[in-house]
């Protein structure tokens, strides 16, 4: 019998693979295939086509930045004082910023489907006799497996 | 992120490591735009260097860029300069300390994107070579261990009290260094008291109260600050998950095991 679940990279997946040898399954009978997101070709500049998170947020605090600075030297002289317009720099900023990344990746990737629920990330399948299955499955489940199931192996 | 497959013992054994985990930091490198560390060092020479994990050579230039900023009154004349003040800027400046700025900047700008430049390749050979690192470090005073982290909350946090964003991703001499640094500029700035003036309108007052030379170093360090914490979440994140695939694949794909059917 195999019970095959998957996880998200966590703590969660070790504590339950140590729970499981700790009841008597071996470790030749666990096997974990950690799943890669995506392929990636090894780029030395250019952080900004990869979309990986960190890219949005460049623009969107260097422009801030920039307008924060401004907003603080011309609050000198205007009414509301460096802070407020210091604010407001920052704020129109990061928005510009944000627009100036998010538009050519919004033309570019509309098949690219946004995954908000958690990922599977690894694969684990564990062989264990016929008797043991609930416990195993028990155990996976207490531990966040995102998905469980069962294989009747043919002979 | 590469699909793993099962490595054969590393050849080069750490000869190009991806980190080093201590128990007040994990110092790692991983791939990031030039342009954009030279920037930083821009806005505040010494910024790029610690964003980049140098933090001896970061911190020595921010102490040196401080000293000679604040004697030669170099923030002042840039808010003069900007507002078309140009008498009083050249007023401001002192010629005893202005010149010693340009040395600072140029070469806090060329170093950083340098080293950027460079560590990039590391990197990229780094992970290539796979060399392990143990995730988790205990010493006497502190335990830091490798996690994920919601890059949100530490930005939230560093808004809030720049220094505890980077104290929640446990990059310990930064975020002493940052929360000293914002105690210190919003103290001589009188930055605090212009907020309490600001939101009660009195404007003539907001603007009188403050010292324009210390206030200008705020939006450095805030826009640095909430850009490094981001990117260190995003990748530590990153390194959790390559730290744990390498070990799944190291300890749970023996041959031995009997795949079905």
């Amino acid at each position: 019998m195999y019970v095959l679940a998957s996880f998200e990279y966590s703590e969660y997946l070790e504590l339950a693979i140590s729970e499981l040898e700790l009841k008597g399954i071996k470790r030749e009978r666990i096997l974990a295939v950690p799943l890669g997101k995506k392929t990636e070709k090894a780029k030395i500049f250019d952080t900004i086509s990869q979309s990986d998170g960190i890219s949005l947020i460049d623009s969107a605090l260097i422009l801030g930045t920039v307008f924060m600075v401004l907003g603080v030297i011309y609050g000198y002289v205007l009414k509301w004082g460096p802070i407020i317009w210091g604010l407001i720099g920052l704020i129109a900023g990061a928005v510009l910023g944000f627009i100036i990344d998010i538009i050519p990746k919004k033309k570019g990737q509309n098949n690219k489907k946004k995954v908000k629920n958690k990922t599977t990330e690894v694969v684990i399948l564990v062989h264990c006799d016929t008797n043991q299955v609930d416990e195993v499955e028990n155990t996976l489940m207490s531990n966040f497996a995102l998905g469980i199931g069962r294989l009747d192996k043919r002979e | 992120m590469v699909s793993i497959q099962n490595t054969t013992q590393s050849i080069r054994n750490q000869r190009r490591p991806k980190g080093y985990i201590s128990s007040i930091a994990t110092n790692f490198i991983h791939k990031r735009n030039p342009w954009v560390t030279a920037w930083w060092s821009c806005t505040f020479p010494g910024f790029g260097h610690i964003s980049l994990g140098s933090y001896a050579k970061g911190f020595l230039l921010i102490t040196w860029e401080l000293i000679i900023n604040v004697h030669a009154k170099i923030n002042l004349a840039i808010i003069y300069s900007f507002t078309g003040r140009f008498e009083l800027a050249k007023h401001a400046l002192d010629k005893r300390w202005a010149l010693l700025y340009a040395g600072v900047f140029v070469y806090a700008v060329f170093d950083s994107y340098r080293s950027t430049v460079d560590l990039n390749k590391f990197s990229i050979l780094a992970d290539r070579e796979h060399s392990p690192i143990i995730p988790m470090k205990i010493s006497t005073l502190e335990i830091n261990y490798f996690d994920k982290r919601n890059p949100w909350v530490a930005e939230a946090w560093s808004i809030l009290m720049p220094g505890a964003g980077h104290l929640y991703t446990h990059r310990l001499p930064t975020g002493f260094v940052v929360l000293v640094w914002y105690i210190m500029i919003s103290y001589f700035s009188h930055s605090l008291e212009c907020v309490h003036y600001s939101a009660l309108g009195a404007f003539k007052q907001a603007i009188a109260v403050t010292d324009p030379q210390w206030m200008l170093f705020l939006p450095s360090l805030f826009g640095f600050v909430m850009y490094d914490v981001y990117v260190n979440t995003v990748e530590y994140n990153k390194l959790f998950e390559i730290e744990q695939a390498k070990f799944l694949v190291d300890n749970y794909q023996d041959p031995v095991f009997e795949m079905p059917l």
